[in-house]
């Protein structure tokens, strides 16, 4: 099967920062010795370098749907990432400390896109109750209407993703309508309010997370302040793909979160209590935890 | 690169949020639109040979840009090669619309940034910092001046 290796590699070294990053041993697949890696963390991908210098890593191992579990090793420290289908291979890796080998699983174990859904769709869920609790209260930012939602323009990460957006701006407020994207990652202490939010994205070119740099305007006709409501209400149908509305335009919904998809669990007690869920995501790092604890 | 093709081929066997034949041209000089079953699975979009069940193909998406190309096609193209670009012809304007939105919002670093969005917005509001009642606020994927990074810094010590 083919990848977009090369851009999975430039993923890996792109100056979008990484999860985490360290030596690990690595078990090789045929070579049955441990070789030191060093190893980079990015949302569900789990690059290896032969060391922390190389340009290009060696190979990424793609965590969607993985356990992490504590092996039998000889190798001290030692954990394995499985997978739940035929002939998967188990890649097991060992840190050279305790701590490490406790953080790298904790990482690996909510490394999964599933999860990091998960939990924005109940932070989204938060807000929302927090929103209306507050009687709908709008920080009147210009052109949006309704709540102070979060703006559904795509951010620009112009120190991020690296790349320089030629196309230009102008147009860009009229696209932002029907995707959803929350402003730029705004300090804590900062409390920039919503308008300023508003302001600085309609500046930017859009890019990944990312972005369009050609008007879809021109060919729905949309009412941007239509959208810019229904966008985030579709969201909350907890993942019904309904499709653009009377008013012209629906945007798609957050994807929904694939059912019975998880590999790794069994039961789900579904996406309605998060705090259920949340729980089983860190149980098998408490298990581990307690393994470990108990074999000292 | 070695990745691990067993696995991100279960994983294209997984329900998918979006899934239909579109017709797809790959970005080389010569490459023609065929018919494929495309699907899309969190941050990867497959892409069959109708009737077979094994994909041809997998693109991750990370670092692209999603461009509406005119009223029923668009392109992804990867930000290390802007250049090439993958078309995609839809069968209607809104079946157009609603692929390039989801596919926005299929990454991991969109969704990310929601999350920035939502825990700096909750708190704000409430003073609360979301994440705490689930342990989870000292994770550095859910920082909020992980976005503002630009040298990657070793966490191995965390």
């Amino acid at each position: 099967m083919k990848l977009n290796e090369r851009s999975v590699a430039h993923y890996a070294t792109c100056d979008s920062p990484p999860d985490k990053t360290g030596f690990l041993f690595k078990k090789g697949e045929r070579n049955t010795a441990y070789h030191r890696r060093w190893f980079v963390l990015k949302g569900n991908m789990l690059f290896y370098f032969e060391d922390r210098e190389s340009r290009e890593p060696i190979g990424v191992i793609v965590l969607e749907g993985c356990t992490v579990e504590l092996c039998e090793s000889a190798e001290e420290f030692a954990f394995a990432v499985k997978f739940d289908c035929a002939k998967a291979r188990v890649y097991k890796m060992a840190s050279d400390n305790q701590a490490g080998m406790e953080s790298w699983v904790k990482a690996l174990s909510r490394a999964s896109f599933d999860y990091m859904r998960l939990v924005v769709k109940e932070l989204e869920r938060q807000l929302e109750e927090i929103q209306e609790a507050a009687g709908g209260d709008c920080v009147g930012a210009g052109g949006l209407q309704g709540r102070s939602k979060p703006s559904r323009r795509h951010q620009v990460s112009r120190s991020r993703s690296g790349a320089s957006s030629s196309s230009s701006s102008s147009s860009t407020s009229s696209l932002s309508s029907s995707s959803g994207a929350p402003p730029m990652a705004v300090n804590y202490s900062a409390q920039r309010s919503i308008q300023d939010e508003v302001q600085l994205m309609s500046d930017c070119p859009k890019e990944n997370g990312v972005a369009w740099s050609k008007p879809a305007v021109s060919f729905n006709g949309f009412a941007e302040e239509a959208s810019s409501c229904a966008a985030w209400e579709a969201c909350s149908d907890s993942g019904s793909n309904s499709g653009p509305g009377a008013d012209g335009v629906r945007a798609p919904p957050v994807p929904r979160r694939r059912r019975g998809a998880s590999l790794e669990s069994p039961v789900s007690p579904g996406t309605g209590c998060f705090s259920k869920l949340h729980d089983w995501y860190g149980k098998e790092v408490e298990e581990v935890r307690a393994q470990w604890l108990q074999s000292k | 690169m070695r990745f691990n093709e067993k696995e991100l081929v279960s994983l294209s066997r997984q329900p998918s949020e979006m899934a239909a034949e579109l017709g797809m041209r790959g970005p080389k000089k010569g490459d023609v639109v065929k018919k494929r079953l495309v699907k899309l699975v969190v941050n990867f979009l497959f892409y069959f040979r109708t009737d077979e069940e094994e994909p041809i193909g997998a693109l991750l998406l990370e670092q692209c840009r999603v461009e509406r190309e005119d009223s029923q096609s668009f392109s992804i193209a990867f930000l290390d090669e802007a250049e090439r670009k993958y078309l995609f012809e839809c069968d209607s304007e809104e079946q157009c619309g609603e692929w390039v939105d989801s596919i926005v919002k299929a990454s991991y670093e969109f969704m990310r940034k929601n999350l920035i969005f939502y825990r700096t917005e909750i708190h704000r509001l409430t003073g609360k910092d979301p994440l705490e009642q689930y342990g989870i606020s000292d994770e550095t994927r859910f920082q909020v001046n992980n976005g503002l990074q630009l040298t990657p810094r070793d966490t191995s010590s965390l």
